[in-house]
């Protein structure tokens, strides 16, 4: 089996935990790699015996003893990540950090960008960009405009982490102003015990991981969010298409996986056209309103953007739908087909070139004027949105610790790879190899056809 | 996407990592050590001592040895991230009083580097620190035979403990999947813990000597090369009689440990021990109800010494057993 990229097509929160969770349950995966974002992901999976977690810089697999890659696109918070290591300690996850390798270029996130991240937010009032709050986007911009801001594989050597965490510390004042943040020396120490604690790796891991066996890619965010192609200025300082992880495998082929709703959703400020107060019945346990994102808004189906962020993307091989339970709870959800911009009706979002920022922005102006034009329910979901993303749903879930279905699709004509039909067979693992402590459960999920 | 939940406190997060060092899977062991840590070496060691307190003025003395050699596997690993449960274990269940553990390693003294490594008897999670200290050396003779004869050896004469002095005896539990020796060869004691030994001592007559002092007991877990193997299990009845536990699951090595020992002390019975095991979300009551089975039934044969009964505590358990 060859390697699987995850990316979601949407606002994110679509579901990209649980389908790893799936992906990592179903057959031998030797790592998961983690290639953009950082802290601020939030990937709910909840086990059928109701352990439940969030993965923020742990990869969804790690409920089945798959270990976590997190590659120099990722931004690391390592305060963050002893917090999360404590809470899957405390699931029973028997060595949290035996399961993790960090590369040495990837970026630290400071208490210091943090405090600017959220001074800056506060200070936008109304206009709010939707912001984490946990200065991922600060650390990016951040080490655009100075080489040297602080890595990884800075930790290892005590002069240089000091020096460079300083330098954050007093350019961030010099910019926003006195910042709420522990002191420098705390700092120092507990980034010293990250690098005493977690394995920090050159970029040759990975390379030794991909000839290992099949690693599944675990995007973060979703497409519509993409630094360059989301509504301006409402993204994330990342890139959050495949590129990232392709840029990774380098010429070694992967299978691109998208994964959507039923229904589309968005934290936080920015354009939505197919926002609908009258599907807030659909429940959401795991994503309330955020103090810095603003609330949690549910639309239907809103074609028209996850088509576009399809071809953002190069197109998809093949699709992951989730929540399939949703259209029974709320009569009234559909699909949007098209859009009302004012000045007519559109099934389809140009797109620009990228880097035009401005051309962005003038998006996110007609979108928030755009309404929906067609919203129909079709009999089989999962039929109809393989039909409208051109792509084979592969995999269909409903509620989070629900059933699970497989189902192999048509090979889907634009695919230029071999057709995804199931998770890979399992592969017997050589003996020596280093999988730590760790029992791997099959997923005891009743399979039941799906759109059937 | 983004919900801040995960804590960004920088003081939790370094009493996160310093207690992941502390747990790093023997980390001494992985930074390529291959010589005994100091504090673990025996040799030159007049004894390890297991004291009463005004704190602890009942000690019961608690040594836990495991088999490091290449046989076993992944399961010491298992074990150095289970052990580590047992001092909360047995508080919260109050099977026994004020226990203090020891943490220790058996390999082949005929051709290991590291043959025995052995902690001290802690009250706090200072074992912990021993634990993470042990070399996993991977060797091994394969010959299905280790020098847990020299362990025993080290514990029958190198141990002091004020639970003696009372008439109370302490508790060895070896983890392991082959045999000891025949002999305890005075050259491996003389070159390892450095005794001016001049004589082999059997086997048997090593165990009897520490069963004066020690309630011995060996566990056979699954996942290591020997697990099951018939003739193993009847030498080992042979030394030890009904002391021999076969161990399904190694994440309930924890719960096999404390229930052995409150069986014997009569703090518990079995059927109540597992209900306990129950109560507190584990999920380790059918291995551990396999293990002891037979145990149980020795016990009940043999009668008790009969003991003050401790008051138990409320079978409301505070937290939850981590499987």
């Amino acid at each position: 089996m060859s390697h699987t990229i995850v990316v979601d097509l949407g606002y994110g929160d679509a579901g990209k935990g649980r389908v790893v969770d799936l992906l990592c349950a179903g057959s031998d995966v030797t790592a998961v790699v983690r290639f953009n974002g950082g802290a601020q992901a939030a990937h709910n999976v909840v086990l059928p015996d109701g352990r439940h977690h969030t993965f923020a810089q742990f990869g969804s697999g790690t409920f089945r003893g798959v270990p976590t890659h997190l590659s120099r696109f990722v931004v690391i918070d390592p305060l963050a990540l002893a917090a999360e290591a404590a809470h899957l300690a405390a699931l029973g996850v028997p060595s949290p950090f035996e399961l993790l390798t960090i590369e040495e270029g990837a970026l630290l996130a400071t208490p210091w960008h943090r405090a600017a991240n959220q001074a800056r937010e506060r200070r936008r009032g109304a206009d709010r960009h939707g912001s984490c709050g946990l200065g991922v986007g600060e650390t990016v911009g951040y080490a655009l405009a100075h080489p040297d801001a602080p890595r990884v594989g800075d930790v290892r050597d005590p002069v240089r982490l000091r020096q460079r965490l300083a330098a954050v510390h007093d350019r961030l004042t010099a910019s926003v102003g006195p910042l709420q943040a522990p002191d420098l020396d705390d700092v120092v120490r507990v980034f010293t015990a990250f690098g005493d604690v977690v394995r920090i790796v050159d970029s040759r891991h990975l390379d030794g991981l991909l000839r290992a066996g099949p690693c599944v890619f675990e995007g973060a965010q979703g497409v519509l969010l993409d630094e360059w192609f989301g509504w301006h200025p409402h993204t994330t300082w990342s890139t959050t298409t495949f590129s990232n992880a392709q840029a990774l495998l380098g010429s070694a082929p992967a299978r691109r996986l998208g994964v959507v709703r039923t229904y589309t959703t968005r934290h936080g400020a920015g354009p939505f056209v197919t926002a609908d107060p009258a599907l807030d019945a659909l429940p959401e346990p795991h994503n309330g309103a955020g103090e810095w994102q603003g609330t949690f808004r549910r639309g239907h189906f809103d074609a028209v953007a996850h088509r576009y962020a399809v071809e953002v993307c190069g197109g998809v091989d093949a699709l992951a739908v989730t929540h399939l339970d949703a259209p029974a709870l709320v009569p009234s959800l559909g699909l949007c087909t098209s859009y009302d911009t004012g000045a007519g009706r559109t099934s389809r979002i140009p797109i620009g070139r990228r880097g035009d920022l401005p051309g962005q922005e003038r998006l996110t102006t007609i979108l928030r004027a755009t309404t929906p034009a067609e919203v129909h329910r079709p009999d089989d979901w999962a039929g109809a949105i393989g039909d409208l993303l051109g792509a084979p749903v592969v995999l269909g879930t409903d509620a989070p610790s629900g059933p699970a279905a497989l189902r192999s699709g048509p090979p889907h004509s634009g695919a230029a790879r071999r057709t995804p039909e199931r998770p890979a067979a399992p592969r017997s693992r050589a003996p020596g190899g280093r999988r730590g402590p760790h029992r791997r459960r099959r997923a005891a999920e009743r399979c039941a056809a799906i759109g059937e | 996407m983004g919900s801040g939940r995960w804590s960004t406190d920088v003081y939790s997060a370094a009493e996160n990592y310093r207690a992941a060092t502390g747990r790093s899977a023997f980390a001494y062991s992985d930074g390529g050590a291959r010589k005994v840590h100091p504090s673990l070496d025996p040799r030159g060691v007049t004894v390890r001592e297991s004291r009463d307190s005004d704190e602890h003025p009942r000690s019961t003395p608690i040594a836990v040895l495991f088999d490091v050699t290449g046989s076993m596997g992944t399961v010491p690993r298992v074990l150095q991230t289970k052990l580590p449960q047992l001092l909360g274990l047995l508080l919260r269940k109050g099977y026994v009083t004020d226990p203090q553990i020891l943490f220790g390693a058996v390999g082949d003294a005929t051709c290991d580097r590291v043959p025995l490594q052995v902690g001290q008897y802690e009250s706090d999670n200072r074992m912990d620190d021993h634990l993470a200290n042990i070399v996993l050396e991977g060797g091994g003779g394969g010959q299905r035979h280790e020098s847990y004869e020299l362990a025993m050896y080290f514990l029958a004469r190198h141990t002091d403990t004020d639970a003696a002095r009372h008439g109370r005896r302490g508790y060895v539990f070896l983890i392991g999947d082959e045999l000891p020796y025949d002999t305890v060869k005075a050259k491996e004691v003389r070159r390892v813990i450095g005794d001016p030994l001049t004589e082999n001592i059997p086997v048997e007559a090593i165990v009897a000597e520490l069963r004066r002092r020690h309630e011995v007991y060996y566990l056979l877990p699954q996942g290591s090369y020997y697990a099951g193997d018939q003739d193993i299990l009847r030498r080992r009845g042979q030394l030890l009689g009904e002391n021999v536990l076969q161990l399904d699951d190694l994440g309930a090595v924890c719960e096999t440990i404390a229930l052995t020992i409150g069986l014997n002390e009569g703090t518990v019975g079995l059927d109540e021990g597992l209900a306990d095991l129950a109560d507190v979300g584990s999920a380790a009551g059918a291995t551990v109800g396999k293990a002891l089975a037979p145990l149980s039934r020795a016990v009940a044969r043999r009668g008790r010494t009969v003991r003050a009964a401790l008051p138990r505590p409320g079978s409301a358990g505070s937290g939850s057993v981590r499987l």
